[in-house]
């Protein structure tokens, strides 16, 4: 099976890294560049794991997929599904937004940080996607 | 740092109406407002809807006294300077306002000079205060948005391209096509010019904000400036298919100031106005000296400013991004930076802006004196 990464990123040439590091290594990638266009994208390409940049535009707009995911509705589906958080800044949420509701969403290991470190990345995506596929 | 700001207000209180009068008198000779009250409950409404600088408060008044004048009055604004009057036998009593609070006391009888003297000594406490305290909220605010944006704003190209180089160089390993290769590195270009031009930018600010134009103010001719920037970026124009058009009078337009920092302003305001234009569109700088000042206006004919954002134009980082304006590469530090120039210079910038029509940038500037100006003003030899 081919696994579907959605990688929303307002910076298009993280993007493009990374999108094409991710089809070398055999997934397939779906791109948005803003939270927005995220969400929408989440419901038609329905995504087996995503890749959420958390410092777009504004400092709220990754934790708006979050929190739609979490809680809308029409997200019910992709409730359980892997999001890895990726910032270009050394801090986890949890010290940034104390007072979201959230990062208890985030998984410690689900916490990337800007370059991405390759091999992990890799790693953890892996093992992501099967439990993801496991728990469907 | 507005000077010419309405004059501060004072509030007089005291049952005396001889004491009222002459205080009145005084202070209004001083060029400041005032307000006089024979008691203490009207005294204190007037001070909550007036939010005076200071007020002069009898100590010994029938009704609210004047003890509790001072502690109510802080509590309406802990800003505001009081000075209680007192008579010989309470100078135990004005120890103790002062304790609660009180900025000084003038034990009666006291002299037109003692009252003007404490009045300007308590104002300027005051605007001494308030500065401070204006400082230190600018200086919170500055470096939180500092430490938020340099992260974001330098770390995301760095990022963008050590991944780039990361994954070219693992992707080279299972032989990487040469077309890919040569779009990435030149994408990598861009993004360290991009770094570069944000570190530029930064330390323009940082010159500026560390008072580089007050130390160095020499004659500068904004003509020949300006000539010289829109010579410049012809290519650029040229390319964007822009037409640049000045028209400023010959030998008049010389303003003090910095020549770096004047340049960096009008090179904002122009790369801009091409910038922002539309293709056949153009740029026309026009202007002269005005009533003491050169004014000089940069117009666009481009999709013009939507009214919502015209407001935050000038703040740092601060970068519209709305369809149907045009996405360009850019710091959002341009018109802060110019802002913070204009300010500095002693002059002022605003924006006209019209959908479908253009936007026109207008700079106020003092014009330049020659130093033997300041001399007459009794300045100096």
């Amino acid at each position: 099976m081919c696994a579907k990464v959605l990688l929303i990123d307002d910076d298009r040439d993280f993007r493009t890294s990374v999108k094409s590091l991710l089809e070398s290594s055999g997934y397939q990638v779906a791109e948005a560049d803003s939270g927005h266009a995220g969400l929408l994208k989440v419901l038609e390409y329905k995504p087996h794991v995503i890749v959420l940049d958390i410092m777009m535009e504004s400092s709220t707009e990754g934790y708006g997929v979050t929190y739609a995911l979490k809680y809308l509705d029409e997200y019910a589906e992709f409730r359980g599904i892997p999001v890895f958080m990726v910032s270009s800044i050394k801090e986890s949420p949890d010290e940034r937004f104390p007072m979201s509701a959230e990062v208890e969403m985030i998984r410690p290991d689900r916490y990337l940080t800007k370059p991405l470190d390759i091999p992990r990345f890799l790693q953890l995506l892996e093992k992501a996607v099967a439990s993801g596929v496991a728990t469907d | 740092m507005s000077e010419s700001a309405a004059p501060e207000a004072v509030v007089v209180i005291d049952d005396d109406y001889a004491m009222r009068l002459s205080c009145a008198k005084i202070v209004s000779k001083m060029g400041l407002r005032v307000e006089v009250f024979e008691d203490g409950a009207r005294g204190l409404e007037a001070v909550a809807a007036l939010k005076p600088g200071l007020v002069v408060v009898d100590l010994k008044m029938p009704g609210i006294s004047g003890l509790e004048v001072v502690s109510r009055v802080h509590e309406i604004d802990p800003q505001i300077i009081m000075v209680v009057i007192t008579g010989y036998a309470t100078i135990d009593t004005a120890v103790e306002a002062m304790k609660s609070g009180a900025y000084d006391f003038l034990p009666k009888p006291f002299s037109p000079d003692e009252l003007r003297l404490i009045v300007n000594r308590g104002l300027e406490r005051r605007r001494l205060a308030l500065e401070s305290q204006r400082g230190e909220v600018e200086r919170a605010l500055l470096k939180r948005t500092f430490v938020t944006f340099v992260s974001h704003q330098l770390r995301s190209p760095l990022a963008a391209i050590h991944q780039y180089l990361d994954v070219l160089q693992r992707l080279d390993e299972a032989g990487d096509s040469p077309a890919r290769r040569r779009e990435w590195i030149g994408r990598c270009l861009k993004r360290t010019e991009e770094l570069q031009s944000l570190i530029a930018d930064w330390l323009t600010l940082a010159r500026v904000e560390g008072g580089a134009l007050l130390k160095e103010r020499v004659e500068v001719d904004l003509k020949s400036t300006i000539v010289n920037i829109l010579e410049n970026y012809r290519a650029m124009a040229a390319a964007e298919d822009v037409a640049l058009e000045v028209s400023l009078p010959e030998g008049e337009t010389r303003v003090r100031g910095d020549r770096t920092c004047v340049s960096v302003l009008f090179d904002n305001l122009i790369t801009n106005a091409i910038k922002y234009n539309r293709r056949g569109g153009k740029v026309t700088v026009s202007g002269g000296f005005c009533d003491g000042e050169i004014v000089i206006a940069v117009g666009d004919t481009g999709v013009g400013i939507p009214e919502k954002y015209r407001p935050f134009l000038f703040d740092e980082f601060f970068r519209i991004k709305d369809s149907g304006v045009k996405r360009t590469e850019g710091t959002g530090l341009g018109l802060h930076i110019s802002k913070r120039i204009v300010s500095e210079m002693g002059g002022s910038i605003e924006v006209e802006s019209q959908a479908g029509i253009g936007s026109t940038f207008r700079v106020r500037l003092p014009a330049w004196r020659e130093p033997a100006d300041d001399a007459e003003m009794g300045g100096w030899e």
